[in-house]
């Protein structure tokens, strides 16, 4: 028996939102899938249980609701709206994981807005200081949830954070996302995932990937 | 959201509201629905929790599958597979909610962390297991040694506000009895009268 993880998942109709919300709907979790327009949650939801009728995934139409409810949750909304949801669900995320997924991109994907001696996972942590806040997600493309073994390799996902348990979770959760989850450090380390992330787009424009694309760390 | 669970606190031993906004801190508040768990049996007990609002159960299954209730909490009562929690060995125990709750969480890091730097946070844990240990040790004596209209009468004066709450077939599973045995015991009581 497997106690039943409730994830709420904040920006859920979104690229990267409904990638994850569909990878994870396979898996031992419940979902609580929150956007602004309800209509397109809903959509989202009845895709979910049709391909999977045993999935439990439900819209919910508050952000605080959905983060109270929850064991984790993602934030899965741009990097300009991270301010405003922190404030609505920083009491109801009290000692909870909060994964950082975003990369706070300039206007032509040539680089960071934030400044380099920090990151938008460690500015998220700044707003919700009593919870874990991991960094996760934000080096795969949005593509890649529908496609994580990408030329016959398993695409690699990086996680930074300072909480062991909390990255423990957060690797078992990269894993049944179907990635290879990687900890690579400290929460600071977000600074270099997020640049890479810029690399990884730049190349992606260059050689044509197609927007389906990772890294994926040789080692022997 | 915690209004309760520092009301509990601060009968046992007053906090300053300094030292509030310090436990508040550590402290996860978790909604759960009707039926949903808490912690399944071969999972460790990651929390101890505070009922702010709503009830759960704890069972144990038998071999043959049928459900014994071991616990139960209302508001105001702390629930978790203890063991499991202070060990970190898979829990024993099944814990669902019986109705929609609000709970108030705490991890065992936040569990450690508290006692380490917060002394009244210690004589809060001692009088709450003190509390649980007299009551368990009631109620075991109550099990063991009375016939089962007395026990049945220990239990309603132990706890009445259960009583008046969760189905008779828990009560009975609660006392280690079948529905039928309990309701004849019951009759029986009522036909003393
Ligand atoms: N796309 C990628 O491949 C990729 C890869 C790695 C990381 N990321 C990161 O992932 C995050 C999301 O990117 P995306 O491409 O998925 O964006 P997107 O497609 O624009 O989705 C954004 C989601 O957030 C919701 N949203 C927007 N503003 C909101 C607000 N103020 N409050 C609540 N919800 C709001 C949107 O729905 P409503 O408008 O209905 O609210 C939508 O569900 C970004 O931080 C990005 O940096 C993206």
């Amino acid at each position: 028996m497997s106690t039943k993880q409730t994830i709420a998942i904040i920006g859920a109709t979104g690229n990267m939102g409904s990638g994850i919300a569909k990878s994870l709907s396979k898996s031992n979790n419940r979902l609580l899938l929150f956007a602004q327009h309800l209509d397109k949650v809903q959509t989202l939801v009845e895709e979910i249980k049709k391909g999977n009728p045993a999935a439990e995934a439900e819209a919910i139409a508050c952000p605080t609701n959905a983060s109270w409810e929850a064991d984790i949750i993602i934030l899965a909304v741009p990097y300009a709206a991270e301010k405003e949801l922190a404030d609505k669900i920083k009491d109801v995320a009290n000692q909870k994981i909060v994964i950082s997924i975003s990369n706070p991109l300039n206007e032509t994907y040539s680089g960071l807005t934030t400044s380099p001696d920090t990151s938008a996972a460690e500015e998220l942590q700044k707003l919700l200081p009593n919870s874990k806040v991991i960094k996760a997600f934000n080096t795969v493309f949005a593509a890649d949830f529908a496609t994580p073994v990408i030329g016959g390799q398993q695409a690699d996902a990086f996680i930074a954070g300072s909480d062991a348990a909390a990255l423990q979770t957060v690797s078992e959760v990269v894993q049944q996302a179907g990635f290879n989850p990687i900890v690579a450090g400290e929460l600071t380390v977000s600074r270099t995932l997020e640049n890479m992330t810029v690399l990884l787009i730049q190349l992606t424009m260059k050689y044509n990937y197609n927007w389906v694309a990772g890294w994926k760390v040789l080692h022997n | 959201m915690y209004d309760l669970f520092f009301q509990k606190f601060n009968e046992k031993i007053a906090l300053t509201a300094e030292e509030e906004a310090l436990v508040k801190q550590y402290l996860t508040p978790k909604k759960l629905r009707r039926k949903q768990y808490l912690v399944q049996e071969g999972d460790v007990c990651k929390n101890i929790c505070f009922v702010e609002k709503g009830a759960l159960r704890a069972y144990v299954l038998d071999e043959t599958g049928d459900e014994h209730i071991t616990a139960f909490a209302l508001e105001g009562w702390t629930l978790g597979d203890l063991s499991s929690f202070i060990k970190a060995e898979p829990a024993t125990w099944n814990i669902d909610a019986l109705e929609d709750c609000e709970l108030v969480l705490i991890s065992k890091q936040a569990y450690d962390e508290l006692l380490q730097i917060m002394p009244k946070y210690e004589t809060y844990i001692r009088l709450l297991m003190t509390d649980a240990y007299m009551a368990l040790q009631r109620r075991t004596t109550y099990m063991i040694s009375l016939p089962l209209e007395e026990r049945y009468l220990a239990f309603t004066q132990m706890y009445p506000t259960l009583f008046q709450r969760v189905p008779q077939h828990m009560i009975a599973s609660f006392m280690g009895l079948s529905a039928e045995t309990l309701s004849r015991v019951r009759n029986r009581i009522s036909n003393r009268k």
